[in-house]
C-alpha cells in the first residue's frame, strides 16, 4: 500500500509530532495579536475582492484581465499611453501586508507589553498617562490561560498606569497611585 | 509519556466570529492553532527564528484576509495554505540547501520509537532537511499534521496522485537516508 506507515515512518512521525509543546506560548500569542491588530487594514480594493469569495488566482486573473481590458480600451481611444497596467504584485498573487511594529524608531516609542492575570474577569483595560486614562483606549485581549495582554507603544521613561477589571480599578502593586 | 498539539477540528464558529470582527475569537484561534503551525513551520524551515516569523506573518495575513475565508470551509487547510506559502518564501530566500538544524529550546517529549539513539531526533531533522521541499511539505502535512489528501490538495494546489507520490517518495528517502546515517555512525 502506497501510504503504509512502517516502523521507521511511525517512529519519525511520532518524534516530529511530539517536538513542540501542546500549549501555545502566551508571549508568542501576544506578539502575534499585537502585530495583527497593529497592521494596517487591507485596502478597500482588497476587501472588495475578498467579499466575492473567489479563489485567489481566478480573482486575480479576473482583476488583471479587467485592468488590461480597461487600459486597452483607453489606449485604443488615445487616453492612455501604451504601457503595461498590470501590478506585478497582483500577477504573482503576493499581497504583502506591511506590519507596522508597535515600536516606532522615528518617535522613539517602544513596544511595551502589559500582562494581567484575571481568569474570572469579563473585561480588562489598560489606562494610564499615555492614553489619557481613557477606559476604551487599550483593551486587553484574553488568552485561554486566563491571562490578559496588550502591547502599546510607550516613550521611554516612567509612566503611571492602572488596569480596569470589569470596570473597577486595579492598581499594580509597584506603581504610583493614579490621579483618580 | 509523549504529548502533541491537538489535531481535533476547530470549532467552526470561531473563524466566523473572527471574520465578523470578534478579536477574542481570533485570539482563541491563534492559541489553538499556534502549536501545530509552529511545528509545521519548524520542520519546514529548520530553525525556530524563521519558523516563528513565518507563523506570525501567517496569522497577520489570516487576520487581514478573513474576508476571503469561506463560511462553509474548514479553517485548518486554509491556514496551512497560507503558512505553507510563507514557509516556501522563507526557503526560497535561502542560498544554502543543506541546513544544520538547531533545536536548542524545543522540548523533546521522548515519543516512543523503534530505533532509539541519543541523536535520533537530530538525525531525523537533518535527513528531513535534505528532502526536496515539496516532498517534505507533503510528508509533514499528511503524516505529522494529519491532513487528508484532499485537504493537502487544497493547501498546495497539487493533484491527489502527485501528492501521494510525493509522500511515498519522502517516506522512501527518509528510510534510506536514516539507514545511511545510522550506518555511518557505527
Amino acid at each position: 500500500m502506497i501510504d503504509e506507515r512502517d516502523a521507521v515512518i511511525e517512529a519519525v512521525r511520532g518524534r516530529l509530532r511530539a517536538s513542540v509543546a501542546d500549549q501555545a506560548d502566551p508571549r508568542a500569542v501576544a506578539r502575534i495579536l499585537s502585530a495583527a491588530f497593529a497592521a494596517p487594514a487591507p485596502s478597500r480594493w482588497r476587501r472588495w475582492l475578498d467579499a466575492w469569495h473567489l479563489p485567489v488566482m481566478s480573482r486575480v486573473g479576473a482583476a488583471v484581465v479587467a485592468v488590461i481590458a480597461l487600459a486597452a480600451g483607453f489606449v485604443a481611444r488615445g487616453v492612455l499611453p501604451n504601457r503595461a497596467p498590470v501590478d506585478p504584485m497582483a500577477v504573482t498573487g503576493e499581497f504583502p501586508i506591511p506590519v507596522t511594529p508597535a515600536s516606532d524608531p522615528r518617535s522613539g516609542a517602544v513596544a511595551t507589553q502589559f500582562v494581567f492575570e484575571a481568569p474570572a474577569a469579563q473585561s480588562v483595560a489598560l489606562v494610564g498617562d499615555f492614553n489619557g486614562w481613557v477606559p476604551t483606549a487599550a483593551p486587553l485581549v484574553r488568552l485561554r490561560s486566563g491571562v490578559w495582554t496588550v502591547t502599546v507603544p510607550l516613550m521611554p521613561g516612567r509612566h503611571v498606569y492602572a488596569f480596569l477589571v470589569d470596570g473597577a480599578r486595579s492598581m499594580p502593586t509597584t506603581a504610583d497611585r493614579a490621579p483618580w | 509519556m509523549s504529548s502533541s498539539p491537538p489535531s481535533s477540528p476547530i470549532d467552526p464558529s470561531l473563524p466566523l466570529r473572527a471574520k465578523g470582527g470578534d478579536r477574542q475569537a481570533f485570539a482563541q484561534l491563534v492559541e489553538l492553532c499556534y502549536p501545530r503551525s509552529l511545528r509545521f513551520a519548524l520542520h519546514m524551515v529548520g530553525n525556530r527564528e524563521d519558523a516563528e516569523e513565518a507563523v506570525q506573518d501567517t496569522f497577520v495575513r489570516v487576520y487581514h484576509h478573513l474576508g476571503r475565508f469561506r463560511d462553509d470551509g474548514r479553517f485548518e487547510p486554509w491556514l496551512f495554505r497560507i503558512l505553507a506559502n510563507r514557509c516556501r518564501t522563507v526557503l526560497a530566500k535561502r542560498r544554502r540547501h543543506a541546513e544544520v538544524i538547531q533545536y536548542g529550546d524545543v522540548p523533546d517529549h521522548g515519543a516512543p520509537t523503534m530505533v532509539e539513539g541519543p541523536d535520533w531526533m537530530e538525525e531525523i531533522h537533518k535527513v528531513l532537511a535534505t528532502l526536496p521541499v515539496e516532498q517534505r511539505e507533503a510528508f509533514l502535512l499528511h503524516h505529522v499534521e494529519e491532513l487528508a489528501y484532499e485537504e493537502i490538495a487544497a493547501v498546495t494546489g497539487v493533484k491527489l496522485s502527485a501528492l501521494r507520490m510525493r509522500v511515498k517518495r519522502a517516506c522512501d528517502l527518509l528510510r534510506v537516508r536514516l539507514a545511511e546515517v545510522r550506518r555511518d555512525d557505527r
